[in-house]
């Protein structure tokens, strides 16, 4: 393809070449002093050790003068006031006033914590002459003038300057090299004011210093690291973070930059308007300004970006109209763009650019065109080499590493994205997926692509710097087995029955007649017209267990209790009886309280409508249809309405048997029958054996058989002295069971009697079907009609209507008459 | 109240969710779907150890977005309708408890379930997540579980109240459904479309978004795993700069209340319509 750059032939060596003998072995940068002066220091070293620190101690390039608290010196500026071109000052502990100028080429060396204090105000140092070190330093509190440029350091027109493993905190700037070529900066610690980011200065400013080093230095809370017009300068191994950009160039050539951490910034770097600039094996992390570039190109020509990782940035890298001139590429290779919101951002104009070999590794958003559009002219694959893309979906079927099928994204939803950024609120929504999958599923949508990778590696090719020991799986281990175990906490804790699960029971059907005894303090009221005393089969008359008034329920403008009063005394069985539709399951519910309506209702001493609990737990319940829970057995549901009901549990298996349930027992209710389920809902009822049972039509799902055994049970029950309210149309049923009935017609009592009483006060009657032989069919009418008997032909028979007391009167009227019956049915009594 | 009641039927409403095959099936499909996502989201990525945890937590809110309002909403719309349906809630009412103690018992025993639920997968996701190498973030994990926890109470709290008023599961369940789909998708739709056409502010939209419980979800999961929300965009950094710390309380205060308002509104309608 002829677009691969060369490497080599644009990085540029770190290390300035406008000046010979600049390098030591080590590779760093040499004191000006050369090794022949070490070897002097040394001697002087063991001079200072045996006899003192001299005002001046002779060395073969200068002088060496000493400033500490106890003299020769114990200013700094003394010092220099006496020093020549050449001399060395050592600074020993303590803490010195500055700010100082150092106007002439000499050595300043800090030894043991050697402060310089600027006293907040101006620049701490300021070096105005050429070959100046400055080593070993602590500098701090600089005035904070952005107007000044308040500075730790200031290099004014100073040539070949050395700053080294100084320890730079709260100056306003750190280190403000101004036209000062050739200057090395070197493992010094720039720590910044603790301002707002608008009001910080610079950690690091170089204008117009060609040829300089800037390496090794860790950089904390600056604004900017700033290069400018300063060509030839090499800027590697430093960690610059919690800046607004750890790195800024501007009218730079031939510049590299390598090595370096540019993390928490709000751009780690922006490089703009230079030449052939070499990013290598740098780490920008974590840039996450409104902007948030790890890297940012404006304007700039033949850039080389190899080995690099940009992780967790908004933007790994934003490319602007980069490169600018014609035929000039810029080239990305091997680099690795991992969990940034946008793997790279391009201009829609942006040209010329080559990526290879990156990997693109889980970017919410790979590559990025603002305003939306296509990439054009940019290769995305160079001599069969393309990109690992973690979203590619196609396969590699010759195992060739490359995918078979091109990379070209083009999501709805990131082309939204492009045109508007506000949406991004949406990112990680099912909303996004929404959008994506309608574009796929009517193509007329769907985006054109952003790019084509036509060979996508199926791996990716991570740098080395990117390799990291894997984290510990304790932690996550740990909490994440925690949350498994919490969840078999709560299944254990569900399965755990309470203490009262195990309380044995020694009262079930006892000779008490209640577990639920009247309040003392609630009024007794006295018994109303209706009781009928004689009935009453408890001693103490003048209380009530129900008591009812005023009871009054409107479902809208239909009213279907209306004005009903009721007084039921203990041991009493009342029946309320009635056609379909009278109000009896009315009253019932909201005697329950599963209704509200208008009156007062006090049962067992306790008033509804304050003490609704107390109420319900004085009665026991047996609804017209059992309404259980069908996937429980009838164990299981007995224990459940136990501990509603606060019953020992050991209850359970008892009433089951009680009401001949026991070899049912392990049976779900669904499959029990109607009259098991029946008996079921009585034995639920009596298990906390309470003094009321409240029936509601208990009989009338059953057959005849059981509908006798059912009706034994409550036998006993009234027997036992059970007070019992229950609603029926059953005549033989109140017959039975009643000392009193309430007949209902549309919400009010239209009859208050005895059983007995009942057929004749409401002017009931049944219908005999009589079974004649067809000669006798017209005799038998002529003599029931003689009877008094209203009497119709019924095929092969009669139809005779009669009271309810008087059935057997027309059987014996035919057979006085000599007349046959073969058989006869009882058809129901009916409302008159 | 009664503690006893109330645990009573919290025990039974954990063990009917327990056999209730919806339920399980939402539990099992959110189990594996976390699993599988937090299996591959970590693919090769486990030796570099970088910041591997944030495309998995993307995944998991994503996923938390889409089932575990789906869960919390049914289960919740099922729970009173479904006893109302069955003849089951007024026999239930007729025994010695009250109102109160029957909402908070079902509500408790259904939260629990959820937390079960919830557990589960998180739980099997986090080990598969520790043994891919990506358990740099065990503290993130923790507030993803908390939240997630919180929206499926939120839901639940929601559920309830489409249970309070309906009758019937199916229409309940039909409810909860159109809820559910209102939540997800056709709230964030109509935002979208709203902020286009309308070119609402950054801070207008920001604040639309508040309303939806599900949002909220997401971005306090996002400020939780990034301590910022920039990954949102304007809107994101607009709630930063804006609210700064109290950002998180906002958030928490906002799944509060849509936690409570759903189900004091609750309460108040089951426990003044006596009609069941």
């Amino acid at each position: 393809m002829g677009k691969l750059l060369s490497i080599e032939s644009s990085t540029v060596d770190e290390r300035p070449r406008t000046r010979e003998g600049f390098l030591d072995v080590s590779g760093g940068w040499p004191s000006p002093v050369g090794n022949r002066t070490k070897l002097a220091l040394l001697i002087c070293l063991i001079v200072v050790v045996l006899l003192g620190p001299p005002a001046h101690a002779a060395s073969p390039q200068g002088e060496s003068l000493v400033v500490s608290p106890a003299g020769p010196y114990t200013t700094i500026a003394e010092a220099l006031v006496d020093a020549q071109a050449g001399d060395r000052i050592e600074v020993h502990s303590g803490t010195y006033a500055g700010p100082l100028t150092i106007d002439k080429s000499v050595a300043l060396i800090g030894v043991d914590e050697a402060v310089i204090d600027g006293g907040g105000d101006d620049s701490v140092v300021t070096v105005t002459a050429p070959d100046v070190r400055i080593e070993g330093f602590v500098i701090r509190n600089s005035g904070d003038s952005l107007d000044r440029e308040d500075a730790g350091i200031v290099l004014q027109k100073s040539p070949r300057a050395t700053i080294v493993n100084n320890r730079i905190e709260n100056t306003l700037f750190g280190v403000y090299a101004k036209n000062a070529p050739e200057t090395e900066l070197r493992g010094n610690e720039i720590i910044g004011m603790d301002l707002p980011l608008p009001r910080r200065g610079d950690g690091i400013r170089f204008w117009e210093s060609p040829n300089s080093l800037i390496a090794e230095n860790q950089v904390r809370a600056t604004r900017d690291c700033i290069l400018w017009f300063s060509d030839g300068t090499t800027v590697r191994d430093n960690d610059i973070r919690d800046g607004r950009y750890g790195l800024h160039l501007m009218y730079d050539n031939d510049i590299v930059i390598a090595g370096n951490t540019l993390a928490d910034n709000s751009v780690g770097a922006f490089l703009m308007y230079s030449r052939r600039v070499t990013l290598r094996e740098n780490i920008f992390r974590s840039n996450r300004g409104p902007s948030g570039y790890g890297v940012g190109l404006k304007d700039m020509d033949r850039v080389i970006g190899e080995d690099n990782l940009f992780v967790s940035n908004r933007v790994g890298m934003y490319l602007d109209n980069s490169p600018w001139s014609i035929d000039v590429y810029d080239e990305f290779r091997h680099n690795a763009f991992a969990y940034n919101d946008i793997g790279a951002s391009f201009q829609p104009a942006v040209k010329r650019n080559i990526f290879t070999e990156n990997t693109f590794l889980e970017n919410m958003q790979q590559v990025s065109v603002r305003g939306g559009g296509q990439l054009e002219g940019n290769d995305f694959t160079v001599e069969g080499q393309g990109n690992f893309w973690s979203d590619y979906t196609g396969y590699d079927a010759n195992g060739d590493g490359l995918g078979d099928l091109a990379y070209q994204p083009r999501s709805l939803f990131e082309s939204l994205l492009d045109r508007h950024s506000s949406l991004r609120l949406f990112l990680m929504s099912p909303a996004q997926q929404a959008i994506d999958m309608a574009s796929k599923a009517f193509p007329i949508m769907r985006p054109e692509p952003k790019l084509t990778d036509s060979a996508p590696l199926m791996s990716p090719v991570l740098p080395a710097i990117a390799a990291t020991t894997p984290p510990s799986p304790v932690p996550m281990l740990a909490v994440s087995s925690g949350v498994v175990l919490l969840v078999l906490l709560v299944f254990g804790l569900i399965r755990w029955q309470p203490a009262l699960d195990k309380r044995k029971d020694t009262r079930f059907f006892s000779s008490e007649l209640s577990d639920a005894q009247p309040r003392a303090n609630v009024k007794q009221i006295g018994v109303g017209s209706v009781a009928v005393k004689n009935l009453v089969s408890v001693s103490e008359e003048d209380e009530c267990m129900i008591e009812i008034q005023g009871l009054t329920k409107r479902f809208g403008d239909f009213t279907a209790v209306d004005d009903f009063d009721l007084t039921v005394r203990p041991g009493e069985a009342v029946a309320l009886w009635g056609p379909n539709g009278a109000g009896k399951t009315t009253i019932i519910k909201c005697l329950l309280g599963l209704l509200n309506s208008e009156g007062t209702i006090i049962v067992n001493g306790h008033d509804l409508e304050s003490a609704g609990k107390a109420v319900r737990r004085s009665l026991g319940y047996v609804p017209q249809e059992l309404a259980l829970y069908a996937d429980l057995t009838a164990r299981e549901s007995v224990k459940f309405y136990a501990r509603l009901k606060d019953v020992p549990l050991d209850r359970a298996d008892r009433v089951l048997a009680d009401v001949g349930l026991a070899e049912h027992a392990s049976k779900r209710v669904a499959a029990l029958s109607g009259g098991m389920k029946q008996r079921l809902a009585l034995g639920l009822a009596l298990l906390a054996n309470p003094p009321l049972l409240i029936l509601d039509e208990p009989t009338s799902n059953l057959d005849a058989r059981a509908r006798d055994d059912f009706l034994d049970l409550l036998v006993d029950l009234k027997q036992q002295g059970k007070t019992m309210l229950f609603t029926s149309h059953r005549l033989e049923e109140v017959e039975t069971l009643a000392d009193r009935v309430l007949a209902l017609e549309q919400g009010r009592v239209r009859v208050e009697c005895t059983p007995r009483e009942l057929a004749t006060e409401l002017g009931l009657h049944v219908t005999l079907k009589v079974y004649l032989p067809d000669a006798d069919v017209d005799h038998a009418l002529a003599t029931l009609e003689a009877q008094g008997f209203t009497a119709g032909r019924n095929g092969a028979g009669v139809r005779v209507r009669v009271t309810p007391t008087e059935k057997a009167a027309p059987i014996q009227a035919l057979s006085r008459a000599n007349i046959t019956v073969e058989n006869f049915e009882i058809e129901n009594g009916v409302w008159n | 109240m009664e503690l006893r009641v109330i645990t009573t039927l919290l025990q039974k409403e954990f063990r009917d969710s327990l056999r209730n095959r919806w339920f399980l099936l939402y539990t099992i499909a959110f189990g594996a779907l976390s699993l599988g996502l937090s299996y591959f989201s970590l693919s090769g990525v486990g030796l570099y150890g970088f910041a591997g945890f944030g495309k998995t937590a993307a995944s998991l809110i994503n996923l938390v977005l889409l089932i575990v309002p789906l869960m919390a909403l049914t289960i919740g719309a099922g729970s009173l309708a479904g006893e109302r349906e069955h003849s089951t809630l007024s026999y239930l009412l007729a025994q010695p408890v009250n109102r109160t103690e029957v909402l908070l018992g079902k509500y408790l025993g259904l939260a629990l379930a959820l937390l079960a639920s919830l557990g589960l997968g998180f739980g099997v996701s986090g080990i598969a997540i520790a043994l891919r190498g990506g358990g740099t973030d065990a503290g993130s994990y923790v507030q993803i579980i908390s939240l997630a926890y919180l929206l499926a109470l939120t839901m639940l709290s929601l559920g309830f109240l489409i249970s309070t008023l309906t009758s019937r599961t199916s229409v309940a369940a039909g409810i909860a459904l159109f809820v559910w789909l209102g939540l997800v998708f056709f709230g964030d739709l109509g935002l979208m479309g709203t902020a286009l056409v309308m070119k609402l502010e950054i801070g207008k939209l920001f604040t639309l978004a508040l309303i939806n419980p599900l949002q909220v979800f997401k971005m306090a999961a996002i400020s939780g795993i990034h301590a910022t929300l920039d990954v949102l965009g304007p809107a994101g950094v607009y709630a930063v700069r804006t609210y700064g710390d109290t950002l998180i309380v906002i958030f928490l205060a906002m799944m509060t209340i849509w936690i409570v308002l759903p189900l004091l509104a609750s309460y108040a309608i089951f426990t003044t319509r006596t009609e069941v």
